[in-house]
């Protein structure tokens, strides 16, 4: 896995741009920029649902949250820029692990919350409190959320072998 | 100059932020999550004057405004700490002022728009008019320019402490 993300990013070329003296701080400053863009959308809709700005009519809300999507796509992108330029910085470090999870973990709520939430939600009234199955799934969607950027600051903060890591 | 931020990083406060351990790390952690939420509600907003999800009436955009105060809360502390753990690196560094500066323009329009478009209900049935637009489209350049020099500090410092420069 290493060698494959390591191959990737030298044949690529992101290897060398990432290295130069101001690629990395670049895709680290979108990568900051998407993250707020996902905040401010998702973040700002999952508020929402929790009781915060009621009054916010759900339904036209929820428009701000394709948005959201695009700061998560640019932070894919720009995660992946970060990755085949150090892959072992990240592979075998718990805190890009629990990243990852809580990631999933975000993504699986999401799956959740549009099969069986979204519908009365998008139908409420504009000052209407969210129902608890969206309440609950907001909640979830937060604390990942929020999870993802402290493991974001740890993965750089303790770096491997000298990683910060509560199972070994 | 050097010798108020020699005086300064060696107090027992700045000692402790460098040295405590967990000090540092859960100011940076702060910032990051406060940044996120300061910006987000910012640009949120912005797409909002700028005619994204035109739905919600850009009144109701005040009901954020709490949350915006307790992110602008905890930005300002964590700020300061890492400020205090680490004076003369953003000090002397002319990236710093920038981002000081650009924070202080965009929060200025902020408080301009939330007493003209957003401020009022009466105003939520009409597009917002094209100077207000102009001003969020600013905001919006504003809150990029303030994470990619916050995120620059931490490779265009020249010194970490003040007294590196005695030597």
């Amino acid at each position: 896995m290493e060698d494959l993300l390591y191959s990737i990013g030298q044949k690529s070329g992101i290897y060398n741009f990432m290295h130069t003296s101001w690629g990395w701080p670049t895709v680290e400053s979108l990568h900051f920029l998407g993250l707020s863009l996902l905040i401010g959308c998702i973040g700002l809709w999952d508020l929402r649902l929790l009781g915060v700005a009621r009054g916010v009519p759900m339904g036209a809300l929820h428009r701000l949250v394709p948005w959201g999507v695009g700061g998560y796509a640019l932070n894919l992108c720009t995660g992946f820029l970060f990755v085949v330029s150090a892959p072992n910085q990240y592979l075998y470090n718990p805190a890009f692990q629990i990243k990852l999870s809580l990631m999933a973990i975000a993504g699986l709520n999401i799956l959740v919350f549009y099969r069986f939430a979204f519908r009365p939600v998008r139908a409420a009234a504009a000052g209407a409190p969210a129902p608890a199955g969206a309440r609950t799934a907001a909640a979830v969607s937060l604390v990942c959320w929020i999870g993802v950027i402290v493991c974001g600051r740890l993965i750089t903060y303790f770096r491997p072998p000298y990683h910060w890591c509560f199972w070994c | 100059m050097i010798d108020f931020l020699i005086w300064l990083e060696e107090t027992r406060p700045s000692t402790w932020m460098r040295e405590s351990g967990g000090a540092f790390f859960s100011s940076l952690v702060f910032h990051s999550i406060g940044m996120a939420f300061v910006a987000g509600i910012h640009v949120v907003t912005d797409l909002r004057i700028l005619g994204v999800a035109p739905g919600v009436p850009r009144s109701l955009m005040r009901r954020y405004l709490p949350a915006l105060w307790a992110s602008l809360a905890v930005v300002t502390v964590s700020g300061l700490a890492l400020l205090l753990a680490y004076p003369a690196k953003a000090l002397t560094n002319p990236v710093f002022y920038f981002k000081l500066a650009a924070i202080a323009a965009a929060l200025w329009i902020m408080r301009a728009l939330m007493r003209g478009v957003l401020g009022d209900s009466r105003h939520d049935a009409a597009p917002a008019p094209g100077k207000e637009k102009a001003l969020a489209a600013a905001s919006l350049v504003l809150w990029v320019a303030v994470i990619t020099s916050g995120r620059f500090l931490a490779y265009t410092a020249k010194v970490m402490l003040a007294s590196h420069l005695l030597y």
